[in-house]
C-alpha cells in the first residue's frame, strides 16, 4: 500500500489523538502526579502520610488534603498574604524568599507540617532547613513540640535581624550549644561521623565498612549506583526512609563498634 | 493539473510537502499554548478550556527515560507522569508503521530548527547543510546513541530526570520560567545557531529520542522506496533530503536518520511520478 502526505498527516493526527482519547477512557491518561505523599508503612504512624515526601509541585491545598493543617495556617506561617492560599505552589517559596539569608523552601514546609502535626521527621536531614519567624510562632503557640524539636526551632528560625549575623548563625543543635563551632557540616561530621542522614550515600556506607551483601539484604535489591543518596533511593522505591535508616544504622554501628 | 490536447498536464508541482508544515506548526502552537497555560495556571490564572499539563507529561521521551525504573520497581521517575508512557506507546506504534514520523511531523524542536534553517538555505544556498566533513559527519551521526545510553543510565541510577537540565525541548517551551537550567538554554541557543548552517543539528547528532525512534527504521512497515526502472538518477532526492541521506543510491531507505518527511518523494522534489514513494509494498 502506498500513502501520500495528506493520508500520512491524517493518520498521524488520528492515531495520536485517538490514542490519547482511548487511554483517557481507560483512565491511563494522567498528566499530574497524584499529589499524595507516601505513607508511613510501620510503627505508631503506619498509614499516615509522611511529611518528608511533600514535593515542590504541591500546593498548600495539596498539603492540606494530606495532613491535618489548613492552607490558611500554611499561608500565615510562610507569610503568603495574596491570592488563594490553597492554590499557592510550594516551589514559589524559593522565589519569594530569594533574599533570605538562609534558604526557605519545600524543606521548610515539610518541617513545619511535621512539627505542626506531630508526625515523625528526621532532623538529621533538616540541618540546613529553616523556618520563618511566623512559622515558629505558630508552632510555639500550638505547644506540641518536645524538647528536641523546641531546641531545633530555636536554632533554625530566620529572625528579622538575622541577615547581618548570618555567618555566625547556628545551624544545628550541636552548633548552637558549641559557640566555637566553625561550620555546620564540619561540626556535624566531627560529632557524629558515622550517622546515616539525608545526605548519606550508599558509597558512604561501603566506605564505612558495611558489607555490600548486608546493604542488599536490607534494601531487598541489588546495590544501586553507590553515589545515590539512600534517601532518594528509598523515595524512588517507595520504601520508608524512617524504617530503612535505623536498619542500616544498626549495620553501621556493628562495624564501627 | 490542466487538460491540454486531451492529456493531464501538471503545470504546478509543489517542491515541498506543504501539509507537513501545517501539521508541524499546529503541534508547535498546541504545545506552546499548553505550556504557557501551565505557567498561567500555576500563577493563579489560566486560559479556560485549554489543558495545562506540564511539559514533562507531554513528552514521549519521558516514558523512555523512566522505562528502566518503571520495569525494575513499578514507579515512575519524579516529574514523569503516566501520560508520558501513553505517548511513548503511541510513538512506538507510529514508528513501527512509519518510522520516526514524530520527528519529521510533530516534534516542535524539529519545527523550530527547520524554521531557522529556512534562513540558512536562503543566505548560504548550496553551502547550507554541507559544512560538516563527510567522514566526521558519519561518525557524529551515532553520537545520539551515546546520549541515549547516558540518559537512560543516569535516570535509572539517580531516579531523577537529569536530562531536563540539558533538554533544549524543555528549554524551548519554558525559557520564561525559573525551572529551566542555564545548560538547557545554552544547548537550545547553540542548536538554533547551528540550524542556520546545518539542517536539524540536534536531531542528527544529539537527540536521544530521535536515536530511539531511528532504530525502527530498520524494520518499519512503510518506507521510502525508489523505483529504479523509472528513476532518472538526477539526484534531486538526495539533494533535498534534510538528513543528507543518499536516496538515489538505494532502493529502500533503511537509514536510522530518515524522519519520514517525504520531501524526497515524487509528491515533492522527485520529478518522475511514482518513482520515490512511501509504501509498504515493493517497487521495481
Ligand atoms: S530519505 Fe526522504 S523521507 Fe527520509 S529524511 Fe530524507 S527526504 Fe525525508
Amino acid at each position: 500500500m502506498t500513502i501520500n502526505s495528506k493520508t500520512l498527516a491524517a493518520l498521524l493526527v488520528i492515531i495520536l489523538f485517538g490514542g490519547i482519547m482511548a487511554s483517557s477512557t481507560l483512565g491511563w491518561w494522567t498528566t499530574e502526579s497524584t499529589k499524595e505523599p507516601v505513607k508511613f508503612s510501620e510503627g505508631e504512624y503506619a498509614g499516615q502520610a509522611n511529611p518528608a515526601d511533600i514535593r515542590g509541585s504541591y500546593t498548600f491545598g495539596d498539603v492540606a488534603n494530606a495532613f491535618d493543617v489548613t492552607p490558611a495556617v500554611l499561608a500565615q506561617a510562610f507569610g503568603i498574604t495574596e491570592g488563594d492560599p490553597a492554590a499557592f505552589s510550594l516551589k514559589e517559596l524559593e522565589t519569594i524568599y530569594a533574599d533570605s539569608p538562609l534558604e526557605i523552601g519545600t524543606g521548610s514546609v515539610r518541617l513545619f507540617v511535621a512539627f505542626y502535626t506531630g508526625l515523625p521527621y528526621d532532623l538529621a536531614t533538616a540541618e540546613e532547613t529553616y523556618l520563618p519567624q511566623a512559622a515558629t510562632d505558630i508552632l510555639l503557640e500550638k505547644g506540641n513540640l518536645d524538647a528536641e524539636r523546641l531546641a531545633f526551632v530555636e536554632t533554625h528560625t530566620i529572625t528579622p535581624g538575622m541577615e547581618a549575623s548570618t555567618p555566625e548563625a547556628p545551624s544545628t543543635p550541636e552548633a548552637a550549644t558549641t559557640p566555637a563551632a566553625e561550620s555546620t557540616e564540619h561540626t556535624t561530621a566531627t560529632v557524629e561521623p558515622y550517622v546515616i542522614k539525608g545526605k548519606t550515600t550508599f558509597a558512604d556506607l561501603l566506605s564505612w565498612g558495611v558489607p555490600q551483601a548486608e546493604i542488599e539484604k536490607l534494601i531487598g535489591a541489588a546495590l544501586p549506583d553507590p553515589t545515590m543518596l539512600i534517601k532518594d533511593y528509598a523515595t524512588a522505591k517507595s520504601l520508608d526512609f524512617e524504617v530503612l535508616k535505623p536498619a542500616l544504622q544498626a549495620e553501621v554501628d556493628k562495624v564501627k563498634k | 493539473m490542466i487538460k491540454l490536447f486531451g492529456k493531464q498536464i501538471r503545470i504546478f508541482r509543489p517542491r515541498s510537502i506543504w501539509i507537513r508544515k501545517v501539521v508541524q506548526w499546529f503541534f508547535f502552537a498546541f504545545i506552546a499554548l499548553i505550556s504557557i497555560n501551565h505557567t498561567l495556571v500555576e500563577s493563579g490564572s489560566g486560559i479556560p478550556f485549554l489543558a495545562s499539563a506540564s511539559l514533562h507529561a507531554l513528552c514521549p521521551f519521558g516514558g523512555v527515560e523512566t522505562l528502566y525504573t518503571f520495569l525494575a520497581s513499578g514507579v515512575l521517575v519524579k516529574k514523569v507522569h503516566d501520560a508520558s508512557l501513553v505517548l511513548m506507546g503511541i510513538g512506538i506504534f507510529l514508528a513501527v508503521l512509519f518510522g520516526p514520523a514524530f520527528c519529521g511531523w510533530i516534534c516542535p524542536l524539529g519545527t523550530i530548527q527547520e524554521f531557522v534553517s529556512g534562513f540558512g538555505k536562503k543566505y548560504l544556498r548550496r553551502r547550507f547543510n554541507h559544512f560538516v566533513p563527510f567522514k566526521l559527519d558519519q561518525v557524529l551521526r551515532y553520537a545520539r546513541y551515546a546520549v541515549l545510553v547516558w540518559v537512560i543510565y543516569v535516570t535509572a541510577t539517580s531516579s531523577t530526570l537529569i536530562f531536563e537540565a540539558y533538554d533544549p525541548y524543555f528549554a524551548l517551551f519554558n525559557f520564561w520560567s525559573a525551572e529551566v537550567a542555564p545548560t538547557a538554554l545554552a544547548i537550545l541557543g547553540i542548536t538554533l545557531v547551528l540550524s542556520f548552517f546545518v539542517e536539524r543539528p540536534w536531531c542528527k547528532y544529539a537527540c536521544p529520542y530521535g536515536a530511539f525512534l531511528g532504530v525502527f527504521n530498520l524494520f518499519r512497515i512503510f518506507s521510502i522506496k525508489r523505483a529504479e526502472s523509472t528513476c532518472k538518477a538526477d539526484g534531486a532526492c538526495s539533494i533535498m533530503c534534510p538528513m543528507n541521506i543518499q536516496v538515489d543510491t538505494k532502493t529502500v531507505i533503511r537509514d536510522h536518520q530518515c524522519i519520514s518527511c517525504l520531501e524526497c518523494t515524487s509528491e515533492a522534489i522527485c520529478p518522475v511520478a511514482k518513482t520515490v514513494i512511501f509504501t509498504s509494498g515493493s517497487v521495481k
